[in-house]
């Protein structure tokens, strides 16, 4: 497996990392996301004119065709901007979740505007417990009605990918959220760059047409783009570590301490240096996941190539929020300081497509339970 | 992710050791290498010069020097099923990997005369003689010395840690040729024969009960005036360059040996019950993702430009592997319960029984993980000295 990188994907990368260090520096981000309920439009427009959001979305559908290593370069620096924007949501998880589904009428409609970020979708994570929704099917379509108590990006989306259970059968759902019946409720959330809504269903029609897959086609979908998904999600996490260490070593420098900076301290300075191992082995280990996803590995090897990717980075994350947060002394307790939404980002993200924990117990199941292959 | 040349490459490597690791060989299958208490040094080396014969030694030498000059994925791709094919640990890895390219950029033709063909042909060994009881971590605190008389030089002075050296024909030597000399200045590096009156070997019993290193004693030791490698005085420089030949290719060895030790500890671990215990469970899962990242981390090194300067994952790249390792070795022992303490006959759990105690010095040898640390902060995040 060769893990360099052609030309093109380094300006990718560095062509959204220079757009984010700017639009979205920590004044910025702090607006978007304590004062525009955690969505900047102007930045998202920005984003999508810079090609960000049609990444993997393929050609015939207005997108660069291209795959999870470009994706997982441009996911660090939104990580380490906090870019309080729903491209994960959007271009990453529902577009990974449409190309998954494979059905061409559904591309047709919907990935083209993902890809221009015209529109905006996202999908149920299922991230708090709720009750079961009841669809029924009625005449031309779905009747929907219950209560989704966290839906990522709801307040922004224009569409909401839901999976249902309709009888025995289950299905993946589009539903208009600007649909009658349709209320949306922004949550509290600590991680305000990454804003949660409620969302009520009454009496919601869903057209036949907007039914994207049944069965256990709609089962596998969601599986292929989780894996995906979680992939990128844990190199978003890598952006966050980084950035604590970056804030660490530079607040460290500039620190004067019993007569000298900070950053001279052998103790504070293994500290760092073990924030940069953990950053770099979490940055290996996407970048080779990501490589080996554009290879379309079989199904164990993808769980292996996520959970390796999810458990590092996500570790990675907590361990470098922690220690940013230590190492910076009293200010790292304040406000003011930025450490805190890094923080809380990572342990929001924890939770997002399962825990490091679930997914390792999967991969537990493949090494130790079934039969020796 | 291969193309179809690797693939018959591995499939000729598969297919050579397959012949060639058997009959009297079978009793190094698996054998971790000197101070592994199965390991046979006499049969070591006749496996050397089998290998040798096969051309498996030098395959990355240029062709000037007698190697093969293979491309950088076939080196790894011979690494890898070395050790898949369970090939035990390589008698001639100190001289085939750090003396050779060493004696390639510094040394005389004579000098590359003299020694490649002997490392080449499995017929001579190498140890390397840099640390001292004061010159640990410190390595520039060298005070064993060297003075030219007539046609040799004398040695004096004490070597320590020094692996294989009672396996070995030859040493390198860091010793100071300039008296009053301080730190690195004043250094020279010499070939120095091991099997001669003015040189005592002392084997140092480890952790293991057994000894894979040793004391090296030099008490007016001899070696011939034109074995010094580079300048007299510069001995420094030429230390420092060989340590670099040690990241290299064989990191990818390194990892499938690793794989296989992970496979032994699944296979005990669903043998013995372990595999039932849900926080067993979780860092088992945790040590395989890690290994996995371990191996991205390897192919991201490799994937660098060879004169680009060191780069994120290099510095890394030691720290994390050792102490994955030395976690890797605590895992094993919990796996196993009891058993850890109790050997048996059981020839998996003797070789977790061994990765327990041997993984303890992964993380202080070539460099501890304290000095690792130091490099990454002052090197890598340009944190001031």
């Amino acid at each position: 497996m060769d893990l360099r990188l052609t030309e093109e994907q380094r300006q990718i990368a560095d062509s959204v990392a220079e757009l984010l260090a700017n639009a979205s520096d920590s004044a910025r981000m702090r607006r978007a996301a304590f004062e525009l309920g955690g969505f900047d439009p102007e930045l998202w427009q920005q984003v999508a004119e810079l090609g960000a959001c049609a990444i993997q979305v393929p050609d015939a559908h207005g997108g660069l065709g291209l795959g999870a290593t470009e994706l997982v370069l441009v996911a660090e620096a939104f990580g380490r901007r906090l870019a309080c924007v729903p491209w994960f949501e959007s271009a990453v998880l529902a577009a990974a979740t449409i190309r998954a589904v494979g059905d061409e009428s559904a591309s047709a409609r919907w990935l083209p505007a993902l890809a221009s970020g015209e529109q905006i979708c996202t999908l149920d994570l299922g991230l708090l417990e709720r009750a079961p929704l009841v669809a029924q099917h009625r005449g031309a379509g779905w009747s929907l009605d219950g209560m989704l108590p966290a839906v990522p990006a709801a307040m922004a989306a224009h569409w909401l990918l839901l999976p249902v259970q309709d009888g025995g059968d289950r299905r993946l759902l589009a539903v208009a959220l600007d649909a009658p019946g349709v209320t949306r409720r922004p949550r509290d959330n600590h991680d305000a760059t990454r804003p949660v809504a409620a969302v009520t269903l009454q009496g919601v029609k869903v057209a036949d047409a907007e039914c994207l897959a049944s069965g256990a086609a709609a089962g596998c979908a969601l599986a292929t783009a989780r894996e995906l998904a979680a992939v990128v999600l844990a190199s978003e996490q890598v952006g966050v570590a980084q950035q604590c260490l970056d804030l660490t070593v530079a607040y460290l420098g500039q620190r004067v301490q019993f007569g000298k900076p900070l950053a001279t301290f052998q103790a504070l300075k293994h500290r760092c240096a073990q924030m940069m191992v953990a950053v770099e082995l979490a940055r290996s280990a996407v970048l080779g996941a990501a490589r080996e996803f554009d290879g379309r590995p079989a199904g164990l090897r993808r769980l292996r190539l996520a959970t390796m990717a999810r458990s590092l980075a996500d570790d990675a994350a907590q361990t470098c929020t922690q220690e940013a947060i230590q190492l910076h002394g009293g200010v790292g307790f304040t406000w003011e300081y930025d450490p805190h939404l890094y923080f809380k980002r990572a342990q929001a993200a924890r939770c997002w497509l399962g825990t490091p924990g679930e997914w390792r117990e999967r991969l537990a199941v493949a090494l130790l339970d079934e039969a020796a292959t | 992710m291969t193309n179809a040349s690797d693939d018959a490459f591995r499939a000729e490597v598969r297919a050579w050791m397959s012949e060639h690791l058997r009959g009297e060989f079978d009793a190094l299958r698996d054998c971790g290498g000197v101070g592994d208490p199965a390991y046979d040094p006499k049969l070591a080396r006749r496996w050397e010069q089998q290998l040798a014969r096969g051309g498996w030694v030098g395959i990355g030498w240029p062709r000037e020097h007698g190697g093969r000059a293979l491309p950088l994925p076939q080196q790894v791709v011979f690494h890898e099923e070395y050790v898949r094919a369970g090939g035990p640990g390589r008698l001639g890895h100190i001289g085939e990997t750090l003396l050779a390219p060493t004696l390639m950029s510094f040394g005389t033709p004579e000098q590359q005369r003299r020694f490649l063909p002997g490392i080449l042909a499995g017929t001579e060994y190498w140890a390397q003689g840099y640390s001292e009881p004061n010159a640990g971590s410190d390595l520039a605190n060298v005070q064993t010395r060297a003075r030219l008389e007539g046609d040799h030089w004398l040695v004096d002075g004490q070597k320590t840690w020094t692996s294989w050296a009672h396996e070995s024909d030859w040493i390198f030597v860091v010793a100071r040729s300039e008296p009053g000399s301080q730190r690195h200045h004043g250094l020279v590096m010499l070939l120095v024969p091991l099997r001669q009156p003015g040189v005592t070997i002392r084997p140092i019993r480890q952790i293991t009960g057994e000894s894979e290193f040793n004391e090296v004693f030099f008490d007016g030791a001899r070696t011939e005036a034109a074995l010094h490698l580079g300048a007299p005085g510069e001995g420094w420089k030429v230390a420092m360059a060989l340590l670099g030949f040690e990241r290299g290719v064989s990191t990818l060895g390194q990892q499938a040996g690793f794989e296989r030790e992970m496979e032994c500890l699944i296979e005990v671990a669903r043998r013995n019950g372990a595999a039932r215990d849900p926080v067993l469970r979780q860092r088992i899962a945790m040590a395989a993702a890690t290994l996995d990242a371990l191996r991205c981390n390897a192919l991201r090194v490799l994937a660098q430009d060879e004169n680009a300067p060191v780069s994120r994952e290099s510095y890394i790249a030691k720290f994390a592997w050792s102490n994955w390792r030395r976690d890797f070795g605590r895992l094993a022992a919990d796996v196993l319960g009891a058993a850890a303490c109790l050997p048996d006959d059981d020839a998996v759990a003797q070789k977790l029984r061994q990765v327990w105690l041997f993984s303890r010095s992964d993380t202080i040898y070539a460099g501890a993980n304290e000095i690792q640390l130091n490099l990454i902060a002052e090197r890598a995040l340009g944190m001031p000295r």
